[in-house]
């Protein structure tokens, strides 16, 4: 159990870093992905199905494919955004900063003893049971949400789409 | 019961069919006549929402709890609510999206935009927000709100419609955040976050948080809140969005979906947290900043639409102050002025939407004497006016003489005193609006200006009259109040 929550806290670490640093677009979105799937399956493994389901559900799969349409449809010039990124080379502190924050919330936690114990009683649910009976308001919402994520992309990138 | 039950499920269905039938129907035929789609979702929630009224009340019913497709799920527990507050707001939403429809006729072009769809999802968040029994469905649907408000700012595309909408989305998620936090820290607390969880935890009977954690929750839920109402010192993102929105969504931002977002969710927690004085405390100086601030913000307005969405700032105050009483009267007074404030805020909006279409300007120090080249829109306005400024008999004037009662009976009379003597200021603002925009000199520019027509004047025209009438029969709400003993 232990060496399964490790390794995925590690790529989830990995995955996130590599998702603000990149310099495509494509690749951040993938990337952003890949650490949502680490996130939700962090969760699962320490009890939290109800947000394992949320996470999955929603930010891993279906955004990113709202996010690989817009990017899509967008008329952004790759060389642009590499040219931006070159210019920008102060960002380089952000993930260093990112990583010595979690280093640091970590020791906290640790010092503090911090435990959950009202949420740890959620463990015993099914994630079938939770996803199809108990949330499943949040589920409606969430078709929701991501429609209208749809939607944005089609209003907002019309004119790109049109152009080419 | 069964007939209930399906006016209940309308709330959520119709606007998903509209949904659906907006995109499977042919795409021309469906922009000639989208205002009729969009129309009828709006008249069937009035209709469904005064039907759950009539239907709840011949039953002596105070609540109403279902679950759509329940044939489908192996559950007992009902997700969704009706209660008299819930569907006072869902017939706002009915009328304020109604109005926005017939408003949208004129100003929007149907090919360009997706109206329909973004109208509809922000019906179903709003209606969903209002009727979940759980704090986490209504993080949820708050979140649809939130995310079809920005796209409906943003849709059409001018650099002022994109500068308020980013401003929108980037506070408004910030906002989300907080409450995502606060909700996070309360389940850690509680291990629930359904309401009839939570109010039968021993939370409510304390008159303070019992725990830091607990109270940072409050703290940052409660802020959540506050910004999404767009009440003072959170209100910087309003004035931007409802100025640089076009005027049919600006109608639904001002009339509706600040007080979906903020003032419909400060009171699931006050009446969850209904004990806690801090709660109050902070509602009242919330209240009382944003009364004075937002008139004087909008005493010091040119553009129509920004002293509007000023005013509304200020209204919002009424309503925060009304709920921080914590008395049924509270609710009632909180509850009958955001209906009022629907109803003259809309028409404000409709006046203005008169108004650009006719002189092709918003700016008030290039408007002037409009009265006799707009007598229809100038009437209107100062209805909706005195109604805004609580001059009787107007519904305006019912729901302020409610909060002050409800403030005097919990023995606030200083709160009162203040509520009642910034209504001077609103009053004050209005006569400059009235002077700068209808009485005075017509300037040459304005000269062939004449009244509206079609959708707009008709609805104008609604508003006014329904504004009259239920300040007339307001008196019988009274009766009904003091036969229940609220009053």
């Amino acid at each position: 159990m232990n060496t399964i929550l490790s390794i995925s806290l590690a790529c989830l670490l990995v995955f996130c870093i590599l998702s603000i640093m990149s310099h495509s677009l494509l690749k951040s979105a993938i990337f952003l992905a890949l650490a949502s799937a680490m996130l939700g399956v962090l969760m699962y493994m320490m009890g939290a199905v109800w947000a394992a389901v949320i996470e999955v559900s929603a930010c891993s799969g279906l955004v990113t494919v709202i996010f690989i349409s817009a990017i899509s449809l967008s008329n952004i010039k790759k060389d642009d955004i590499h040219k931006q990124y070159e210019d920008e080379k102060r960002m380089r502190w952000f993930p260093i900063t990112m990583i010595v924050g979690g280093i640091l919330l970590i020791v906290i936690a640790l010092a503090k003893d911090f435990t959950l114990t009202s949420a740890l009683q959620q463990t015993t649910d099914h994630f079938k049971e939770v996803f199809w009976n108990t949330r499943q308001v949040d589920i409606m919402g969430q078709i929701v949400t991501i429609l209208i994520g749809g939607i944005a992309v089609f209003v907002l990138f019309r004119e790109e789409q049109e152009n080419k | 019961m069964n007939v209930l039950k399906y006016a209940a499920e309308t709330f959520l269905f119709v606007p998903f069919a509209a949904i659906v039938i907006n995109n499977v129907f042919s795409k021309k035929m469906m922009e000639k006549c989208f205002h009729l789609l969009t129309g009828a979702v709006a008249l069937s929630q009035i209709f469904a929402t005064l039907f759950c009224i009539y239907s709840m009340d011949a039953r002596g019913m105070s609540r109403f709890e279902f679950f759509m497709l329940e044939e489908l799920y192996e559950n007992d527990r009902e997700f969704f609510c009706l209660t008299p507050v819930t569907l006072i707001f869902l017939l706002c939403i009915g009328i304020v999206a109604f109005v926005s429809v017939m408003v949208a006729k004129k100003t929007i072009d149907a090919k360009k935009t997706s109206y329909v769809n973004l109208l509809m999802t922000l019906i179903i968040g709003m209606n969903g927000m209002v009727m979940v029994n759980d704090f986490f469905s209504l993080y949820v649907f708050l979140d649809v709100v939130g995310l079809s408000s920005f796209v409906l700012i943003a849709m059409f595309r001018s650099r002022k419609s994109l500068e308020g909408s980013i401003k929108y989305i980037i506070i408004s998620e910030l906002a989300t955040i907080f409450i995502l936090t606060g909700l996070a820290f309360l389940f850690m607390q509680t291990g629930s976050l359904d309401y009839m969880d939570l109010n039968s935890s021993l939370l409510q009977n304390s008159s303070e948080p019992q725990t830091m954690l607990l109270s940072l929750s409050l703290i940052l839920i409660l802020s959540g809140f506050f910004v999404k109402a767009g009440a003072v010192p959170f209100h910087s993102w309003l004035p931007d969005a409802h100025q640089s929105a076009d005027t049919s969504i600006s109608i639904l931002l001002s009339g509706i979906v600040i007080k979906i977002a903020g003032i419909y969710g400060i009171y699931v927690l006050t009446d969850l947290f209904s004990g806690v004085k801090a709660i109050q405390t902070a509602l009242a100086a919330i209240g009382i900043l944003s009364i004075v601030a937002g008139a004087l913000l909008a005493l010091c307005q040119s553009h129509f639409k920004r002293m509007i969405a000023y005013s509304s700032v200020s209204q919002m105050g009424y309503i925060l102050l009304a709920l921080s009483t914590g008395t049924t009267l509270g609710v009632v007074a909180a509850v009958a002025h955001v209906f009022s404030h629907a109803l003259f805020k809309s028409t404000l909006f409709v006046n203005a939407a008169a108004i650009h279409e006719q002189a092709g300007t918003l700016e008030m120090d290039e408007m002037g004497g409009l009265e006799h080249r707009m007598p229809v829109t100038s009437f209107s306005s100062v209805i909706a006016f005195l109604s805004t400024a609580g001059i009787p008999p107007l519904t305006g004037f019912w729901s302020k003489l409610l909060i002050i009662l409800a403030l005097w009976t919990a023995g606030n009379p200083v709160l009162a005193g203040v509520a009642l003597c910034a209504s001077i200021f609103t009053s004050a603002y209005f006569l400059r609006m009235q002077k700068k925009v209808f009485f005075g000199k017509t300037p040459e520019h304005l000269a062939s200006v004449r009244e509206v027509s079609g959708s707009i004047k008709i609805i104008e025209i609604i508003l006014t009259a329904i504004t009259t009438l239920i300040g007339i029969l307001f008196p019988l709400v009274l009766i009904f109040l003091q036969s229940r003993g609220i009053l």
